[in-house]
């Protein structure tokens, strides 16, 4: 079992990298007044037709001895995991369409294991240079953004940031 | 989770992709599946990346795959150099990750007792 939510993070984002994702969207709420935590993991890669979720979501799979396109255990884990801690757990793909897997928990739940090191986790899936990794975190009004391609893209970033304040300049005066 | 925390992933990570331009001399390959990530591979990437850091070494590309097949062997690396050769290392913990870097990528020097597997060897002299 994963230790840390981040961890669980890792190991679905490592699926998307494999499923040839180009851009990997992972969101982390955090809702301590409504008491829930919710991580939603999104790919754009190949996906997964019906056959498939049913086995990759199947409970009592017993590993991928002697199975020659081999299907592993990290998705029942998660789902494991949220329907513990009083959640829910869906995971959303077709074939050419991604991925989107959304597993929520109760915050304040005794089981619920830590987020745990988010940081060493999204550094880990920036390892595949060529995938936008990006991280939408919001904690009780607080937000952050990251996107692995945030640096590689100046150029056309700083021109629309310099019409903005051009048109903010324009209205104060 | 801390939001300060969080704003050092941007200038971490601009560093981390900053490493994979230019000619490599290594590639260090990890196994990031299932099983190695329970067994706790991504944080013996975490000290790998920082001990790289600390001796300012840049020619080392690091990697990530997903399951190789050597479960109960967890966490593995793959170190692979210009040349072809691949060694493996299996049961690789902070302490050993750190040690890899000190002895395989700035000196060249596999670590032994480490190591569970070596395709071709290096050349005769």
């Amino acid at each position: 079992m994963l230790e840390e939510l981040s961890l669980h993070i890792l190991d679905i984002g490592m699926n998307s990298l494999a499923a040839g994702a180009k851009t990997l969207q992972i969101v982390v709420i955090e809702n301590i007044r409504r008491d829930w935590l919710i991580i939603r993991i999104r790919d754009d890669g190949q996906g997964m037709d019906a056959r498939t979720l049913r086995e990759v979501l199947g409970r009592n799979r017993t590993g991928k001895k002697g199975r020659p396109k081999a299907i592993g255990l990290g998705l029942a884990f998660l789902r494991q995991t949220s329907e513990m801690c009083g959640g829910t757990f869906h995971v959303r793909s077709a074939p050419g369409r991604g991925t989107s897997v959304t597993a929520s928990m109760r915050y304040s739940h005794i089981d619920r294991p830590p987020l745990g090191d988010l940081n060493a986790t999204i550094l880990a899936l920036c390892a595949r240079p060529d995938v936008d990794v990006q991280l939408h975190y919001r904690s009780n009004g607080q937000t952050f953004h990251f996107s692995s391609q945030e640096g590689r893209h100046d150029e056309p970033r700083r021109t629309q940031k310099t019409q903005r304040e051009g048109a903010t300049a324009r209205r104060a005066a | 989770m801390n939001l300060d925390e969080l704003k050092k992933l941007k200038e971490k990570a601009q560093r981390h992709v900053a490493l994979r331009e230019g000619n490599k001399k290594y590639r260090v390959v990890f196994s990031m599946g299932t099983s190695g990530i329970a067994a706790g591979a991504r944080d013996v990437m975490t000290s790998m990346l920082d001990e790289l850091d600390k001796r300012g070494i840049e020619n080392v590309e690091v990697a990530v795959t997903g399951e190789i097949g050597l479960v109960d062997a967890e966490p593995v690396i793959r170190v692979e150099d210009a040349s072809g050769e691949k060694v493996t290392y299996a049961n690789v913990n902070a302490a050993a990750a750190r040690q890899i870097v000190s002895e395989h990528l700035e000196k060249g020097k596999v670590v032994d007792g480490l190591a569970v597997g070596k395709i071709k060897e290096p050349e005769q002299k």
